[in-house]
């Protein structure tokens, strides 16, 4: 990783917490959470069930506030969702449109903001960097689960958002859909330029596909450490998995996600 | 719609009416005034060739539908407002859940007294109770739009309009369809039975009009033509929300909903 004299980070967290109000009182879901992502960076934060991971990539999206410390994009403190960053929840069946086709999911954050003929262009390119270019017409509820994933990462894409915002996008999927996907975000990646912060509970897939590893533990959740992943870009789903390098990431790892549950 | 329960369907009413004819013909059953099916179907048939019976359908249809479209849009737009804000619910669902449980036709008293024999009157009768099913099932519509869709629509920066229009009100349609449709249904009987007891006009007042007449074949010929009144008006919305709503909810729901 070299960000070397990198301006200001896509997103900065400084000692953030998070709490809920409940009968009982107030409950503490995040505490002290601080890091940064660089720009093209896919950062994967991993946790066990519990530690908060959901609720940090809700406040990360501005979709929710957070309840102390600081959150900033690009410099500027984060008020709501900020422009140029698109999230994939991993829920999909509830986050698509099931009324609109696949094509008009997509269509649902630019359709007001372009011409028709962009509007067009960036259906037909979101749909063909997923490869769905062929089901533009179907309904979501007519695809298979990993297909309707993609309708969704294609619709955040056609935003050419600069920042993906991914909750356990994976989670669900049977493990040969899951590698294929995994693949084509770390190709999206190199086409695009987006940065990528990558919420998972899988510590094998955090590797994979991270640049950096954090680790969410404890409760309240915070980032209890942070590891740069030495595999270099170029990653493979059958040699990068038995590298030296993995190897002993996922065993710390291991140890490091369960500690203080 | 599938030919096969539909032809079932038609053969059990059939068969009802057969055995009807059938105990009234052999004099098995004898009432002065229970005609046979036949001798109804001769009611309905000189019926139909009074201008009157005419003018009366046409006061009905109208009056139905009139009461419908006032009750639509108030229950709809109320709960749309209920169902999308817990603060309104909070404080509205108490008088909600007193009001909607007094029974239809206890406003007649009432709108005879406010209106006389009016159409105002019968207006005030069909709204009254016509307005629930709409406002209820707008409500739970909007209420039942998934956290995760309100996410989507925050994340992609929708505006409140257009996150009313794209997704709270397609997201809330089926649920508002049933309640259009258990409106209208319960519409069309509220104007019958204000028509019967107040507004001496329409299909209701011919309905008495012939039983204080004596005459059961065009009585049941008035019965008849209030259901098929009713039949075609469910029908027509049935079939307009299969157009309205795209994709999945273009299958059809679960059908006999009507009270």
């Amino acid at each position: 990783m070299s960000v070397a004299q990198a301006p200001s980070p896509v997103f900065a967290l400084r000692d953030l917490g998070y709490s809920v109000s409940i009968r009982e009182g107030v409950r503490e879901i995040l505490a002290g959470v601080s890091f940064e992502l660089a720009e093209r960076e896919i950062l994967s934060i991993v946790g066990a069930s519990g530690t908060g991971k959901t609720s940090l990539l809700r406040i990360v999206a501005g979709l929710v506030a957070q309840s102390s410390g600081e959150l900033s994009f690009r410099g500027v403190p984060v008020s709501g969702p900020p422009l140029g960053v698109a999230v994939v929840f991993q829920d999909y069946a509830n986050a698509l449109l099931q009324w609109r086709t696949v094509a008009g999911n997509v269509l649902l954050g630019i359709e007001r903001r372009f011409s028709r003929a962009e509007c067009n262009d960036r259906v037909a390119s979101a749909l063909s960097l997923v490869g769905l270019e062929r089901h533009a017409r179907d309904y979501p509820w007519q695809l298979s689960g990993g297909m309707q994933q993609r309708v969704q990462i294609a619709r955040a894409l056609a935003l050419a958002p600069s920042v993906l915002l991914m909750d356990e996008p994976f989670a669900s999927l049977d493990a040969l859909t899951k590698s294929s996907l995994q693949d084509e975000m770390l190709r999206l990646r190199d086409e695009t330029g987006a940065s990528f912060v990558f919420i998972t509970h899988d510590i094998e897939e955090a590797i994979y596909l991270g640049d950096r590893v954090a680790v969410l533990r404890g409760r309240p959740g915070t980032i209890a450490e942070c590891h740069p992943v030495g595999l270099g870009r170029e990653r493979d789903q059958v040699g990068t998995r038995a590298a030296p390098e993995f190897l002993r990431l996922r065993q710390h790892l291991h140890g490091a996600i369960g500690a203080h549950a | 719609m599938n030919a096969r329960p539909l032809l079932s369907g038609l053969g059990g009413i059939g068969l009802f009416l057969g055995l009807w004819q059938l105990i009234i013909g052999s004099g098995l059953i004898e009432y002065d005034f229970l005609p046979s099916p036949w001798a109804i179907l001769g009611g309905l048939w000189a019926m139909l060739g009074d201008r009157e019976f005419y003018e009366e359908a046409l006061h009905t249809l109208a009056a139905t539908l009139g009461g419908w479209v006032i009750a639509v849009v108030l229950g709809v737009g109320l709960g749309a407002l209920l169902g999308s804000s817990t603060t309104c619910r909070r404080y509205s669902l108490a008088s909600v859940e007193v009001l909607r449980p007094l029974p239809a036709v206890a406003f007649v008293p009432l709108a005879l007294l406010l209106f006389g024999f009016s159409l105002q009157m019968e207006l005030l009768v069909i709204v009254a109770p016509a307005l629930w099913p709409s406002l209820i099932n707008t409500m739970e519509g909007f209420a039942g739009v998934p956290q995760r869709l309100s996410d989507v629509a925050a994340s992609f920066r929708l505006s409140p309009i257009e996150r009313l229009l794209r997704i709270d009100l397609p997201a809330a349609a089926p649920s508002v369809l049933v309640g259009l449709r258990l409106s209208l249904s319960l519409a069309l009987v509220m104007s019958v039975v204000a028509e019967m007891v107040g507004n001496p006009q329409g299909l209701g007042y011919g309905l008495v009009r012939e039983q204080q007449a004596l005459n059961p074949e065009r009585m049941f010929g008035y019965v008849l033509v209030i259901g098929l009144v009713g039949v075609c008006l469910n029908a027509i919305l049935v079939m307009a929300s299969g157009w309205i709503l795209p994709g999945q909810f273009r299958r059809p729901q679960a059908g006999w909903d009507t009270p």
